[in-house]
């Protein structure tokens, strides 16, 4: 899944059950080739509202066109790269947390090998 | 791995400094000695000398977890004859390191001198460390600039960094502070040097400036901890012992306090020092239903935490499954870069039904019923784990066997180490396993859950499927575990659904559970206190007799303080109050050898022979849920149950307590006491 598909998919299912007990908003700053894009995600419990812009936001998440890419494909451990600097979270960690469970579980990964 | 003797440490949450004596660090590759926050060293070298000369400790006052005075004379102990120069090296931790260094001349004349600090950081992961394994895949670097060094380590854009200034002028080099100082005769020379860790993001953000605001100096924690130890209840009693292990339990859980980097400055306990200096699931939620009588705040933190972090995919290399409660948080950077699992790791099979324990039994002490309400969800999402997720033989059992092949745990119950888990003839069994105690916190879980569905969630259907699916585990769990020709419940299942029959001290947890039919908690009770489990001081991890015993063994024959105090509580649950008091006498008599600090654990040997508890090499102290083990044994003794608005005590004193008072213990009946005097023997 794409980013842009990603965040279209939020924007069509309009609620989220997962966040029936959140309310704030969070905004993607997202950098890659074309420049900065914007996504701002307005939850109001569990109701999701999903817009391309830059006006401020409670929460702001920082990335790569190509690690956000990866984060919606599954195959990225976001706290692994928030810790490593990857991914910066200004504002409510705990928010971005919640939104992360919202991410694909699609190609989820398996126990490496060895003993 | 190994522990280091003589060491002298300094704590404040997961910051902390270990040094030798004289407070200097020579790291070596595999000690773990020196400072470190977030799982990283950040000085792995730090010398004080005068004019060339190493310093030696006369004496060390390390009364407060949170600093500790060295005072010291240059040379070796064994040349000492009389210094005209001494020093007081004063070491303070808060978020950062602060040392304050103070020189005397008592001599007649005036000297020229050069207090030097030998500086490095290696930048050590702590997995690095307790495996001795790694070379830095980064590079690290130093700036010296005329008024600070800067040494740090970068790896993409991965940065940590320390940075010394000082108060007074100093020459700075990539390895060295050196201050060059005319000391007159009678006179003294005070310096202050910083030494600030950071967690730096590309764009120079630090992400430990979080818990850095918490505390914005550390001269504010010892108000912090006086305020600490003020809200918890007053204890008297005639046992000089048991009041130094209450106040030393209080205050180390109050050092162990501490808020994981950039989760919103909220306090949770971190495991122990040295190797556990973060969050665990199992640890912290046992740590949090021990001290709940005493420290109640740390309860709702941790729920919050452990909730936000729950998880929400299936990942094997996490071995995460949606609404599993996590194991383990690491912030260093094998985490960092995925080459330990612990971003956060999901390897335990109790940590969720033991959530959902400590919300319920929050909620019985503290009325809050706004936290059982905000975090339903969770809750819910924790039943469904036990029931789709944990039962990976499809015996109706919950059950782990790893995922993640190579670097996560054999083990997923509380004795996690590989060979925990044995016949009694030392065949270990196959996977997936199911634990005898796991399936005690299941039931429980269920039980609680069922009280939250039909008192907070409206839900009464769910409610009565939960207390029928306790109740069907119930039987089979009596049905297929318990072994009759030897009176005991079996430690575990193996893959097969065939009786792991060594007899251990898990036996004692399903008392507290309540999963034991009371007619045959006295069988148990008689093995926990047989020559063969009960030492002296406590209830051995594995039995005499068992093939794998060993009385130094991790889980395999030594005394857990923690594993006792909720045997104790379980014995208590059954009106077995005489053998719960020689729980709680001995294991508090053991603390007294320990100045009041129960160690995570010690050695099995019989306390008649060796007279007292034999230290366990690498155990961890002050480890979380061993200060938490003396509160329990404290609510155990008192007979202490909240009953809606009330709470409701039932003392039971063994010989060793004459008189036990609990004043303001602090609850949904807002504050009330507890008296306790020992009945003569009949």
């Amino acid at each position: 899944m794409s980013v842009d598909a990603f965040f279209d998919r939020l924007r069509r299912d309009g609620a989220e059950d997962r966040l029936v007990k959140v309310s704030g908003s969070v905004r993607f700053d997202i950098r890659g080739e074309r420049g900065l894009r914007h996504w701002r995600l307005d939850i109001d419990r569990g109701r999701l509202r999903v817009t391309e812009d830059d006006s401020p936001a409670s929460t702001v998440v920082t990335m790569s066109e190509q690690t956000a890419e990866a984060m919606v494909a599954g195959g990225m451990n976001g706290l692994a790269a928030i810790n490593r600097g990857e991914i910066l979270v200004d504002g409510d960690l705990a928010l971005a947390l919640r939104i992360g469970r919202l991410l694909p579980a699609a190609n989820a990964r398996h126990g490496g090998g060895g003993t | 791995m190994r522990d280091v003797p003589g060491t002298v440490s300094c704590i404040d949450g997961n910051t902390f400094v270990v040094s030798d004596s004289s407070g200097d660090i020579e790291a070596s590759s595999a000690a773990p000695v020196g400072l470190f926050a977030a799982d990283t060293r950040y000085l792995s070298r730090w010398v004080l000398t005068v004019d060339g000369e190493r310093m030696t400790a006369l004496s060390v006052d390390d009364s407060q977890y949170f600093e500790v005075a060295f005072f010291l004379v240059p040379g070796g102990e064994v040349d000492y004859v009389q210094a005209d120069v001494s020093a007081i090296r004063r070491r303070r931790i808060g978020a950062d390191l602060v040392e304050v260094v103070t020189v005397f001349n008592y001599g007649e004349s005036d000297l020229d001198l050069t207090v030097g600090l030998e500086v490095d950081a290696d930048f050590a992961d702590i997995f690095e460390i307790k495996f001795d394994a790694g070379t830095k895949v980064g590079e690290r670097y130093a700036q010296v600039t005329p008024d600070e060094l800067r040494l740090g380590y970068r790896r993409g854009t991965f940065q940590r960094e320390i940075v010394l200034t000082a108060s007074e002028p100093a020459t700075f080099t990539p390895e060295h502070l050196h201050f060059p100082i005319r000391l007159a005769a009678g006179s003294s020379w005070t310096v202050e040097v910083r030494a600030e860790m950071r967690a730096l993001r590309p764009d120079g953000v630090d992400l430990r400036s979080g818990p850095r605001a918490l505390r914005p100096d550390a001269s504010t924690l010892p108000d912090s901890v006086r305020a600490w130890v003020a809200a918890a209840p007053t204890l008297d009693t005639d046992s000089p012992v048991l009041r130094q292990v209450y106040e030393r339990s209080l205050v180390d859980l109050a050092a162990l306090r501490f808020a994981p980097l950039s989760l919103g400055g909220a306090t949770v306990p971190a495991a122990g020092l040295p190797w556990f200096m973060t969050l665990f699931g199992r640890d912290s939620l046992l740590t949090c239903l021990q001290a709940l009588p005493f420290t109640p705040s740390l309860a709702p933190t941790t729920l919050r935490i452990l909730a936000s972090l729950q998880g929400a995919r299936t990942d094997d290399v996490l071995e995460e499954d949606p609404g599993r409660i996590l194991h383990e948080l690491r912030y260093g950077e094998s985490a960092a870069f995925e080459e330990q699992p612990h971003s956060p790791y999901y390897g335990t099979v109790d940590a969720t039904p033991l959530f959902l324990v400590l919300l319920d039994e929050y909620e019985r002490w503290s009325g809050d019923a706004a936290l059982v309400r905000e975090l339903e969800q969770e809750a819910r999402a924790a039943l469904a784990w036990l029931d789709q997720h944990a039962d990976l033989t499809g015996a109706g059992y919950v059950s782990y066997e790893r995922r993640n092949r190579s670097t996560g745990l054999d083990n997923q119950c509380w004795k996690d180490s590989w060979d925990s888990i044995s016949h009694a003839d030392g065949r270990l069994p196959s996977f997936p396993r199911s634990t005898c105690e796991t399936q005690g916190y299941a039931y429980d879980a269920k039980i609680r859950a069922a009280r939250l569905a039909r008192t907070f969630w409206d839900d009464p259907a769910l409610a009565e499927r939960l207390e029928s699916e306790a109740a069907s585990l119930y039987d089979r769990f009596n049905r297929e575990f318990w072994l009759e020709d030897r009176g005991y419940y079996a430690l575990a299942l193996d893959g097969d659904g065939n009786p792991v029959d060594s007899l251990s001290s898990n036996i004692g947890h399903l008392l507290w559970s309540g999963i034991v039919p009371p007619e045959r908690a006295g069988r148990i009770a008689a093995h926990l206190m047989s020559p063969a489990l009960f030492s002296g001081w406590g209830v051995r991890t594995l039995a005499e007799g068992q093939c794998r015993y060993n009385p130094l063994g991790y889980h395999t024959g030594t005394v857990w303080p923690f594993d006792n105090s909720f045997i104790a509580w379980g014995l208590r649950r059954y009106g077995l109050t005489d053998e719960a008091g020689r729980i709680a006498e001995g294991i508090i008599q053991a603390a007294g050898f320990f100045e009041g600090r129960l160690p995570e654990a010690f050695g099995g040997f019989d306390r008649r022979t060796t007279r007292y508890p034999v230290r366990y090499p690498t155990a961890g102290s002050p480890q979380a849920w061993s200060s938490g083990a003396s509160l329990l044994l404290i609510r155990t003794m008192l007979g202490l149950e909240p009953h809606e608005d009330h709470l409701a005590t039932r003392p039971a004193l063994p010989p060793a307590f004459d008189r036990i008072t609990l004043l303001d213990i602090p609850g949904r009946w807002g504050k009330l006491d507890a008296f306790a005097r020992r009945r003569p023997a009949s």
